[in-house]
């Protein structure tokens, strides 16, 4: 890769900044797109295709990338207002930041889970630039054993989220691995428990899922109450702007839990198929681990909105490792990215470095851009935006179903994903009456189809001798770290009671 | 001076009101409307594979340059899934079988698809391949910095110890090549499905696997981090382009069939008997597609070779459909979980 000094990185930021006249409107879709369940990043491109094989490379680039950088930052506002997540990514943001906005505190949260967002965003893009080269050679060390180790991280979140009814949280996940298991299996492409749908043989839609388990049994929910907000949490109406800068005082306050949980999104990112919900869900899973107060996660904690939301963002820059630096993408979305380029005739991987530097790495830079311009255009909404959580149910409830129906269409327009969203829309609400929590049902359902296919698969090229999984240094140091992880709590536990046992007279 | 009009009996006016009817019947619009030129609305393309993809790009290419020799612009629709069933099962039992329905189906894939999976229609009776739009060979590759440097070397290991191959899926004509290859070598391969092939590339280049199978255009894009062993095919077409990889059989001396992966237009079979001016003006327009620069252009613009560009018949699209039939069934036991003979 080209050796830079200040005098080219600061010519090369001032060309990128010359398109801010793309990257604004970029972000504010986004942003949108990203608050609207089941629109994403990807299929807004496949959308706007046209409009982007028109463009100029550079310009259709920065817009590509914008676009999705604010799709992730976007899924956080109705995840933490209405517990209803934009996007996979968002889902674990539910957990804390929808309990802020019961306790009337939405303003802070959405302001805090801003600033978390976008640093995370600009930490993860920074160290792109700078450690590019190290970063790409992560993919060389991470295969599918190490892949089953993080997502089993993911996985023990289940047991950390049920931790009040430990049983009601295991069935719950368990089934939602069993639903994982629907669709064709990782060898033979045989398809399993589909029952002839022929939409279910590539297993459950995500995003259907998704948006039943969340936001239409959220909705039906909903229906009892007259607004989002609780009693006490709504006694102050009229949001003032205290309240946003106190939520940016909170981010600022947690800036090291800032700084590490971005560095999970972003090596989590760099994996090829892992994904934005896969590094939510275990940065929240690594913050609790290592969280003084675990038992407040759950109930509003700041750090537990913090540690999904910086991880979430921190995938953007990593998912574009692999695309820029090897020529592979890593996602969905890099899939069409690399498709938009290759029609004007850029070919991917390290000689794109060589060959078009302003556009290599005009792509962080702008990316970097994005996150500067989100700050400033999000955040001053804050007020307004918080404000939802006060709107009758009357009026809430029919658009959140509308929308989020039209979301569960769009990603692969089957009406039979709509039935998908409605039965897991009532699958939702049944748990959320009875105690179970459908936060870990989909843990289940999206961590478990990741296991199978990485143990499968790591199974078939042993020749189906198990230890395989035992057979790297790289996955054995995971696998050490994941015991320390399920001993913990007890460690602790018996940490702080030999600390507090009165002393032997 | 005028005659008070008779009012007509109700035999009249039956009478009269069938000669009217008649005449309506045989009015000239009536054959004007039969006799419309063909197209006269868009026509549609049923692609069973998600939008933003290779056969996406690869139609829409087409398709702005089909549109000037047929006559009109073609709409798509996406339909993914199944390892594209959805789509075949739409297009054959909802649109409908008029000429303006076309899909554009991944032949080779579709059709072990089609043997593997068993779906409610039957080809050819239901459907048929006419217009094949390129021939993307399948290729061996290993990473750059491999001690593997020939395709002698590979096989060599082979039959010393179990090779891991990388594939996109165990039903793949790339796949069925490497069946191909160890059963006519006596080498040994232990197929690891990715689930696309970009992930495919991603495991052979970060060391996972030993090597890989994958189509030229997908592979070619990255030969500064993989080197290509052999081709599958009798004629490497893109030699150049593959760093002189030579063709299997012709270093081996082998006879594995060609075994691209091959996208081609695909027609409701009774259209040939419904309307077969249409299904004529079809395969004629496309044909001179081919022949026309402007095609040529934007193929190219895609980053695409052109060499991959390999027109074929009906004759050459059954042909080759007919072979990935007897290949599927051969090796249905290496991949599919169903040990049963269709």
């Amino acid at each position: 890769m080209m050796q830079w000094d200040l005098t080219q990185a600061l010519a090369l930021f001032l060309h990128t900044l010359g398109y801010w006249w793309v990257i604004i409107p970029s972000v504010l879709l986004g942003i949108l797109v990203g608050a609207i369940p089941g629109l994403n990043a990807a299929n807004t491109i496949i959308l706007l295709l046209p409009l982007t094989l028109a463009m100029d490379p550079e310009v259709s680039m920065f817009f590509m990338v914008s676009l999705y950088c604010a799709t992730h930052l976007g899924g956080g506002i109705p995840a933490i207002l209405i517990n209803v997540p934009g996007t996979g990514g968002a889902a674990a943001s539910t957990l804390d930041g929808y309990p802020m906005s019961l306790k009337g505190m939405g303003q802070q949260a959405l302001a805090m889970s801003f600033v978390a967002a976008t640093a995370g965003g600009l930490i993860a893009s920074i160290a792109t630039l700078l450690l590019l080269p190290f970063l790409s050679r992560i993919g060389y060390y991470v295969h599918s054993v190490e892949m089953v180790v993080i997502m089993l991280f993911g996985i023990i979140l289940i047991a950390a989220i049920a931790a009040k009814n430990m049983l009601k949280g295991l069935i719950a996940g368990v089934f939602g691995l069993l639903l994982g298991s629907i669709g064709a299996d990782t060898i033979y492409s045989a398809p399993r428990a589909t029952f002839g749908f022929l939409e279910l043989f590539s297993g459950l839609p995500l995003v259907p899922v998704l948006i039943g388990l969340f936001a239409i049994s959220e909705a039906l929910i909903m229906i009892e109450h007259e607004i989002v907000a609780s009693k006490t949490g709504a006694h102050d109406k009229d949001a003032v702007w205290a309240q946003t800068l106190e939520g940016i005082h909170m981010a600022a306050q947690r800036w090291w839990h800032i700084v590490w949980t971005s560095f999970v999104g972003l090596f989590i990112g760099i994996i090829p198929g892992a994904g934005a919900t896969i590094a939510s869900f275990v940065a929240y899973q690594q913050s609790r681990m290592y969280s003084k107060t675990p038992e407040l996660y759950g109930t509003g904690h700041p750090e537990g909105l913090i540690a999904p939301e910086c991880a979430n963002n921190g995938v953007g820059p990593g998912t574009l490792v692999p695309l820029m630096a090897i020529g592979v993408p890593g996602g969905d979305t890099a899939a069409v990215m690399m498709i938009v380029l290759q029609y004007h005739g850029i070919v991917l991987g390290p000689r794109l470095f060589l060959t078009t530097p302003n556009l290599a790495y005009g792509v962080f830079i702008a990316m970097l851009l994005a996150y500067l311009f989100m700050l400033l255009t999000i955040l001053p909404m804050t007020r307004y935006l918080s404000r939802v959580t006060v709107v009758s149910s009357k009026y809430l409830v029919p658009i959140i179903i509308a929308f989020t129906l039209v979301g569960s269409f769009a990603p692969r327009e089957y009406g039979f994903d709509m039935v998908v969203a409605l039965v897991f829309g009532i699958l939702g609400y049944l748990c959320r009456k009875t105690g179970f929590h459908v936060a870990a049902l989909l843990i289940g359902v999206v961590l478990g189809p990741y296991i199978e296919q990485n143990l499968m698969r790591a199974l078939r090229i042993s020749n189906g001798d198990a230890s395989v999984l035992f057979s790297s240094t790289l996955g054995n140091l995971l696998w050490a770290m994941l015991v320390l992880t399920l001993l913990l709590p007890w460690l602790r536990q018996w940490w702080v009671g030999r600390a507090a046992a009165p002393p032997r007279a | 001076m005028f005659a008070t009009p008779k009012s007509a009996t109700r035999r009249e006016f039956l009478r009269d009101s069938v000669v009217v009817g008649a005449g309506l019947g045989l009015a000239p619009w009536q054959y004007a409307a039969a006799a419309s030129p063909f197209p006269d609305h868009n026509l549609r393309a049923v692609i069973p594979t998600a939008a933003g993809g290779a056969s996406d790009r690869l139609s829409r290419t087409f398709c702005d340059v089909w549109s000037k020799h047929i006559g009109a612009p073609t709409e798509f629709k996406f339909y993914p899934g199944a390892a594209g069933q959805v789509g075949y099962e739409i297009y054959l039992g909802k649109n409908a079988h008029d000429g303006y329905n076309l899909l554009l189906g991944n032949m080779d894939a579709d059709v072990i698809m089609y043997v593997l999976q068993n779906p409610p229609y039957k080809y050819p009776q239901d459907y048929i391949y006419f217009c094949r739009l390129d021939s993307d060979d399948n290729v061996i590759f290993v990473p750059k910095d491999s001690p593997i440097k020939t395709i002698k070397d590979l096989v060599a290991l082979g039959k010393k110890q179990s090779v891991t191959v990388g594939t996109s899926r165990l039903p793949h004509p790339g796949s069925i090549g490497m069946l191909a290859l160890a059963e006519a070598t006596g080498a040994q391969f232990n197929l690891v499905p990715y689930g696309g092939t970009n992930k495919t590339l991603n495991a052979v280049i970060t060391g996972e696997v030993l090597c890989g199978i994958a189509s030229s255009g997908m592979a070619m894009n990255l030969l500064d981090q993989i080197r290509v062993l052999s081709v599958f095919s009798d004629e490497n077409k893109l030699s150049g382009l593959m760093g002189g990889a030579p063709a299997i059989n012709k270093v081996l001396g082998t006879h594995i069939p060609d075994l691209p992966s091959s996208r081609a237009w695909a027609i409701h079979a009774d259209v040939l008997k419904l309307y077969p001016e249409r299904f004529e003006k079809i395969n004629t327009t496309m044909k001179a597609t081919f022949l026309d620069p402007e095609y040529q252009k934007g193929y190219i613009k895609t980053g695409a070779p052109w060499a991959a560009v390999h027109y074929g018949d009906r004759e050459v699209c059954a042909k080759h459909a007919g072979l990935m039939i007897e290949l599927t069934n051969r090796y249905r036991a290496a991949i599919s979980a169903s040990k049963k003979k269709a």
